[in-house]
């Protein structure tokens, strides 16, 4: 049971908080119907606000959010933490000929690529931020040219190529004979696209660079005026692996603005199928880190239970990665209590495997050798990074959105524990993971027999318009959809900030000082998505 | 008939000749002349030192007679001539060479005073070589020392230059005077200072002075040689000259020393003891140990090719220490063996380090710098200068057809010969230090490979080797003509060999040709006493006297035959080896010609990763090439971290990450440093007695008056 | 170590007997649309709007599926409005110009002993975990006679997944064109053969025949494991592929 010892900070002390700090912000300050506080500031007091927000109240970085609205630039900044206010939104508002935003990465350094997202997508230029540019939009693009904009045509290709002929790749050591390794983003037997500088004088990588965006397939541009069934496609499809997940935290906002509540059973339902996709994820995972340090029985052992577990997800749902599952209002299909028994007897059963897998692999020391040490995150690091997920918990953020934002059944049926370790290296990401699939496969066994009787979806509703943000606890970490509905039913602006995207931010980190044969341990022990983090 | 003393006279005029030109003529035509001077300088020399070395002419001269120094005589013997013979050898692509190289030069420092001094030096260096007394010998080594020190100050303005040379200078100088004490002990015993009255003197000297004779001329020519301890300058005076100037320094001065080590231990005072010996082969393998290391992690290409010019010497050394111990044992074919390889080494030696001089200096007259990082891709650019580069870099990894390998192989061969040596301690020594060698000789390999590849082949690292423009063609022929040479002495051993022996057979008074090549390559199996009849069917059916037809004389086997106690038997032949590589080479292409006549070749771009380009800042630098060495070594490196810092801004945004290392110099940290340290501490004290009052000064002036009574009185 | 190898053997052979027997486990693939007679003549409309890709054409009595743009997402198939029939089968890869058969056949050489090289182009994770499978042991190509290699420069074939994203372009044409011939590419996924949901658009190519020649497509999304190794054997001549009702490779002359 996460029963916090501190006392969590109250309403009051969030008001109060503000008040002393900026008198007269009192009047931009309201408590919305959800519990989440909004408030509206001036360019003057945003950074510190921010930075009041992240470094004295421990709140995290959820996401920055900005539309491009007729007259003005809207900004949304939002915090999420453990306090008796969950979710923080701190608005800012700009006419449309200022481009020049304050930065607040200095302080709110979770935000930084985000910044630079805004940057290369709006043209919107951070004062303040040191490394603007290159980031989603490559060296093809000419400046000036920036997709998210309204008067940009998503619909057809855009002939650009006009390749900068003076860009190179930023380098960071500066040393004698030091020279940088380019990895990507074609290689390996089956990584994503995905490229890296790893910078050495010969013997040590001192430095990684990770640049991304070599999948960007733009689904927040895509969305803008379309319906949201054709919304919750991309939102599920973006990112194939964690899809179920994905298209759950789009289905609440779409709920939230519509103020609809799914059924009891389809509630119980989506737990069961998001913690089914965890559960799998974590087994593909751990497959994956034994098969970095070659231990080739332990990486069959694991991929075999991923391969069941993905025969029981097409059993359970009819699609092997829960595609088309979620809808907004519950779930498009419902299952039978035979289904349900197989479910939770083929769970147990591979649980139990989990288990004599990871009894072996903790007193295998070769294995041990190789990820322990290795890839280290400091807590402070992952905590400015405002890093998410399995690789925060192994470094000691204690943060599971099923306990801090709960949600659904999360809220009161079921209770999470939150796998936390401390030292920050693979193996603590590896224990991490066995024990959230330990959890997963709980849940499920325990929710498969306790299914409540009913509909599995709501009738159909009415699309009102509006805006609210829904959230869940993927299986690589926090993951925010925004979604913002126009009068005719039509999504008027959608951002997804993924959890890849937040934890891409704090790989280097971990590939700091390494040799370069441990390049695949620590790419592997976190587990990351490019398809999730490029959308 | 030729007649030495008169090509040695004409060379001497030649030289002052040049001399005199190159002082009045105008900088463009200056260099001209000074090229042409030096190779008709180096034709004679070659044609005197030639005959003595072949047609076994001997030249001795007794020019005065001076008052209280004796005889003042020029004597060459086939020492002395092999030594004068490589000198020119080399010298002459260097003179050519010239041409191209000094136009750099021309209007920023003096033209004149090069070809002057250069021309003296050359001449220097001949009479060193051809002295034959005492008196004459140090004043030409003088002479010597104080032009190549000019020479390389040639670029005076220069700080680092500067001190380069004032190092270079006063550790000659601090050498000259230990060779020279040495010297003077023995003619302590001897009627006048002739070499030849020395000889003669050798029995009346004891064994506390052998050995100070020996300890002194050994490391008091071996600061000539670069031999630890006395080693620092060279790291520092090679980068400092001019390439040219380099090349003289690596390929002829060098030697010096080792002749210098020769004629007195070898030649006028035979090493008595086998501890001797075994000094100067610890000496000399520590030296190719350390000079290799410091060439392999060095990016500087001068200063790695100085380090790596250590190294020879030090295998140059440990062959004549192995000389020494055989002769001091009473194995006197052994030692000549030992002594032969060690001059066959030399002479390899300067022809392939001149060789490497030359072409570092045309990267860096058409690049510009000397660091290999910066280079990259110039066989693409400089295509004639990567090749002899590549020849004269397999040269010196010792890899077969050419000279170095057949090197290597008879200094490795003649140290297993130890098997012959009673003593416990001399056995595990020779072990030891052949070890140390074959360490040596694996490193080797891996500096050069990554002098040739990093300069050479991969990206250009740079604008300016991006933009690089073949050599001309003087620079061209003249690296070509060392390339042939270091080639050919690689596939004739057998016919270089025996010129060698002539010269060594005096020293340990029966000759080794016959032990070294093998003597039956005739129609006929000839009967030669020392070999039995068995030994010589059984050689005779493994083939060797394939193509005896074909080559006369010696032919093309060179043999390290076993003893008794160890009768395993080592052969080599370069020269199969060379044939053999053609004809499969040849072979291989014409057959895959052949077979695949109809097959399409489609030439890529390298397969990157799919990145858009490749920039050189991705690719292998010297540094990251070295580096396992670097960390492996590092007890002997020492490297002390001189920046590592890390900059940020605003907390997170890491801007920059600085590293830097600097090796020390480990002769430096061991040795110079202490010495400078308790010398300064030294002074210090004394420095003590400067009080600045004029009472103090007083009462010194009485106490030396007192000591000075009292002393007077005492004898 | 010799706990693991005990481990190994106790937990038995999991590898599927495909192709040589059919496979019936339940899970092993999600199925897809398949040629349905009309029910309601009067619904032509519903079910061009029900499909999200256009993947339904009602034409005359029957809804003809476009395999090529279907993404599984059931909503022609589920619940109220099952309009279409449903196929549970897996060997769905085809060719994508059954005219020039007799040139796409790799040859027997490479039948038994092919490499192959999976490139990214934007593909959703789904299809490149489902290729992943391959490797693994529940299908294990390897006993086929199939390998999987890091460099295109060892490469026969190039295994593509994803909508062609604008950055990845440039890659995948370098990849092709590194690779020696003879040379085949596969497209996988319902996004590599028309853009799937993200279609052509400012960023994405959509179908992967507008950059580089393809030569097998295997529809799905994800195309489950087995569709794949059925793509691959459909390239190598040893299946005959899906809805073309040509002969089989076997008895074509193999050419490069």
């Amino acid at each position: 049971m996460n029963q916090s010892h501190i006392a969590r900070p109250t309403r009051k002390d969030l008001m109060d908080g503000i008040c002393s700090r900026w008198p007269g912000m009192e009047a931009n300050t309201r408590i919305e119907e959800d519990g989440s506080a909004l408030i509206t500031c001036d360019i003057a007091t945003l950074r510190e606000l921010c930075e009041w927000l992240f470094c004295e109240n421990n709140y995290a970085f959820a996401t920055l959010i900005v539309e491009d609205e007729e007259a003005d630039w809207l900004f949304r900044y939002i915090f999420y933490g453990d306090a008796e206010v969950g979710v923080v939104h701190v608005c800012m508002k700009q006419p449309k000929s200022n481009t020049v935003a304050p930065s607040i990465s200095a302080g709110v350094h979770a935000a930084d690529w985000h910044e630079r997202e805004v940057e290369d997508l709006f043209g919107i230029s951070f004062e303040g931020h040191p490394r603007l540019g290159d980031f989603v939009l490559h060296e093809e693009w000419p400046e000036g040219v920036n997709p998210m904009k309204k008067d940009f045509d998503a619909s057809k290709p855009y002939m650009h190529r006009q390749v900068d002929p003076e860009w190179r790749p930023l380098r960071i050591l500066e040393a004698q004979g030091a020279f940088m390794m380019p990895i990507g983003p074609v290689y390996s037997d089956y990584a994503e696209a995905c490229q890296f500088f790893l910078e050495t004088v010969g013997e040590d990588v001192v430095r990684t660079t990770p640049r991304i965006f070599y999948k960007f397939r733009g689904v927040e541009k895509l969305a803008e005026n379309q319906p949201v069934e054709r919304v919750l496609l991309m939102a599920e499809r973006f990112s194939g692996a964690s899809a179920f997940a994905h298209s759950l935290a789009f289905c609440r906002a779409v709920e939230k603005i519509s103020g609809l509540e799914p059924p009891p059973r389809g509630q119980v339902l989506r737990v069961l199928f998001a913690e089914l996709e965890r559960l799998r994820h974590h087994v593909g995972a751990i497959a994956g880190i034994c098969g970095s340090t070659a231990l080739a029985v332990a990486t069959s052992q694991a991929s075999i239970l991923e391969e069941e577990l993905l025969r029981l997800s097409c059993i359970m749902s009819g699609h092997r990665y829960l595609f088309g599952v979620n809808r907004p209002g519950g779930i498009s299909i419902d299952v039978t209590s035979d289904q349900c028994k197989m479910l939770g007897d083929s769970v147990r059963s591979i649980a139990s495997d989990l288990k004599n897998l990871f009894d072996m692999l903790r007193l295998s020391s070769s294995f041990l050798d190789r990820i322990e040490e290795v890839g280290i995150v400091s807590t402070e690091n992952a905590l400015s990074y405002g890093l998410v997920g399995p690789v925060a918990r192994g470094s000691g953020i204690a943060r599971d959105l099923r306990n801090i934002l709960p949600y659904g059944p999360y809220k009161s049926q079921i209770a999470c524990q939150t796998a936390l370790e401390t030292e920050g290296d693979g193996y603590a990401r590896l224990r991490v993971l066995f024990r959230e699939a330990e959890e997963s496969a709980n849940i499920i066994c325990r929710l498969s027999s306790e299914l409540p009787p009913g509909d599995v979806a709501s009738p159909e509703f009415r699309l009102k318009a509006g805006q609210a943000l829904g959230w869940v606890e993927a299986p690589l970490g926090a993951a925010f959809h925004w979604v913002s509905i126009g009068e005719e039913g039509a999504v008027k602006r959608y951002r997804v900030t993924p959890p890849s995207f937040m934890n891409w931010h704090g790989f280097h980190l971990a590939a700091e000082n390494f040799a370069f044969q441990d390049f695949p341990i620590v790419m592997a022990t976190f587990g990351l998505s490019n398809a999730e983090c490029d959308r | 008939m030729i007649d030495v003393s008169m090509l040695l006279f004409l060379f001497m005029a030649t030289c002052a000749v040049g001399a005199a030109l190159a002082v009045v003529l105008p900088d463009r035509m200056n260099l001209v002349v000074q090229t042409v001077v030096g190779i008709v300088a180096s034709a004679i020399a070659l044609a005197a030192s030639g005959a003595v070395l072949l047609l076994g002419l001997s030249f001795d001269i007794n020019l005065w007679r001076l008052p209280g120094l004796g005889p003042i005589s020029l004597h060459m013997d086939r020492i002395s001539a092999l030594f004068v013979f490589v000198t020119a050898l080399v010298y002459l692509p260097i003179s050519l060479f010239s041409v191209e190289y000094m136009e750099k030069y021309v209007g920023r420092y003096s033209i004149k005073f090069f070809g002057f001094f250069s021309h003296l030096l050359f001449a220097s260096i001949v009479l060193t070589l051809a002295a034959g007394d005492v008196a004459s010998f140090l004043f030409a080594w003088e002479l010597m020392t104080i032009l190549s020190y000019l020479l390389v100050t040639y670029e005076h303005r220069e700080e680092e230059v500067t001190s380069a040379g004032y190092l270079l200078l006063s550790m000659s100088e601090v050498g000259t005077f230990a060779a020279a004490l040495g010297l003077l002990i023995i003619a302590g015993s001897a009627d006048n200072l002739s070499f030849s009255a020395l000889r003669n003197a050798s029995s009346g000297i004891g064994e506390a002075a052998r050995w100070g004779v020996f300890l002194l001329t050994f490391f008091g020519f071996g600061v000539k040689a670069g031999l630890i301890p006395g080693s620092s300058w060279l790291p520092r005076a090679h980068p400092a000259a001019p390439a040219n100037c380099s090349a003289v320094l690596s390929g002829v001065i060098l030697n010096l020393g080792i002749y210098g080590i020769v004629r007195v231990n070898a030649d006028l005072l035979p090493a008595s003891h086998a501890s001797q010996g075994i000094v100067a082969l610890i000496v000399g393998s520590l030296s190719a140990l350390i000079g290799i290391l410091y060439a392999t992690i060095d990016n500087d290409m001068k200063r790695m090719l100085a380090h790596s010019s250590i190294e020879n010497m030090g295998i140059i050394t440990a062959c004549l220490g192995a000389g020494f111990v055989f002769l001091a044992s009473g194995q006197s074919a052994l030692a000549g063996i030992a002594f032969v390889v060690a001059f066959y080494h030399t002479v390899n030696h300067s022809l392939y380090k001149a060789l490497l001089f030359l072409g570092a200096g045309a990267v860096d007259s058409k690049v510009g710098g000397r660091n290999m990082n910066r280079f990259g891709g110039l066989i693409k650019r400089m295509p004639w200068t990567s090749a002899w580069f590549l020849i004269g870099a397999l040269s010196i990894a010792a890899l077969p057809p050419f000279n170095g390998f057949v090197t290597e192989w008879l200094t490795l061969q003649t140290l297993l010969q130890s098997a012959v040596l009673s003593a416990k301690g001399l056995k595990i020594a020779f072990a030891l230090c052949g070890a140390m060698l074959a360490l040596t000789a694996a490193l080797a390999v891996t500096c050069f490979v990554k002098a040739y590849g990093m300069s050479f082949l991969g990206m250009p690292r740079s604008k300016a080797a991006e933009s690089a423009a073949e050599a001309k063609s003087p620079t061209i022929v003249s690296m070509a003509m060392l390339a042939a040479l270091c080639f050919i002495f690689g596939i004739t051993p057998t016919y270089v060999i025996p010129v060698i022996d002539g010269a060594v057979s005096p020293v340990v008074h029966q000759s080794v040709t016959d032990e070294l090549v093998p003597p039956f390559f005739s129609g006929n199996k000839t009967k030669n006493p020392k070999f039995s009849d068995a030994f010589m069917a059984e050689f005779h059916d493994l083939g060797a006297q394939v193509g005896s037809s074909v080559l006369p004389g010696r032919g093309l086997v060179v043999l390290h035959q076993g003893t008794a106690r160890n009768p395993v038997i080592f052969a080599m032949s370069t020269s199969y080896t060379f044939v053999v590589l053609a004809i499969l080479i040849i072979g291989s292409v014409l057959v895959i010609r052949l077979l695949f006549r109809n097959r399409v070749v489609l030439r890529k771009p390298v397969w990157d990763g799919g990145i858009r380009r490749l920039f050189p800042e991705m690719t292998y630098t010297a540094t990251g090439f070295s580096n396992p060495v670097r960390v492996i070594f590092e007890a002997i490196f020492r490297p002390s971290m001189s920046e590592n810092t890390r900059e940020t801004i605003s907390g997170h945004f890491r801007t920059a990450i600085r590293n830097g290392r600097e090796e020390t110099y480990v002769v430096d940290r061991a040795l110079v440093n202490p010495l400078i340290r308790s010398s300064q501490w030294l002074a210090g004290l004394i420095g003590l007695i400067h009080s600045a009052r004029v009472n103090a000064y007083a009462g010194y002036v009485l106490l030396t008056l007192l000591a000075f009574l009292v002393i007077q009185t005492l004898i | 170590m010799s706990k693991w190898v005990l481990l190994g053997i106790r937990s038995g052979t999991k590898t599927t007997r495909y192709p040589s027997h059919t496979e019936s486990a339940a899970g092993i693939s999600p199925g897809r649309p398949k040629d349905t007679l009309m029910a309601d003549k009067n619904a032509q409309a519903l079910i061009r709007d029900l499909c999200p890709t256009g993947a339904l054409n009602p034409k005359n009595d029957r809804i003809a599926v476009d395999y090529r743009r279907c993404i599984s997402c059931r909503r022609c198939a589920r619940g109220a409005s099952t309009l279409v029939d449903w196929e549970e089968s897996w060997e769905w890869a085809s060719l994508s110009a059954p005219d020039l058969n007799a040139s796409s056949a790799l040859g027997s050489p490479f039948s038994q002993s092919l490499h192959i090289r999976v490139l990214d182009a934007g593909a959703c994770r789904a299809c490149l975990s489902e290729i992943e499978q391959l490797g693994k042991p529940y299908y294990n190509i390897h006993r086929l006679g199939f390998f999987m290699t890091p460099t295109p420069r060892h490469a026969d074939v190039l295994l593509v997944a994803g909508p062609v994203a604008d950055n990845m372009r440039l890659p995948l044409e370098k990849a092709y064109d590194a690779m020696p011939t003879p040379k085949r590419v596969v497209a996988v996924g319902a996004c590599a053969l028309s853009g799937g949901v993200f279609g052509p658009s400012f960023t994405s190519y959509g179908s992967l025949k507008n950059v580089i020649p393809v030569d097998v497509e295997i529809p799905g999304c994800p195309p489950p494991p087995l569709a794949i190794i059925h793509g691959l054997l459909v390239l190598t001549g040893r299946r005959p592929p899906a809805e073309s009702g040509a002969t089989s490779f076997l008895d074509r002359r193999s050419g490069t």
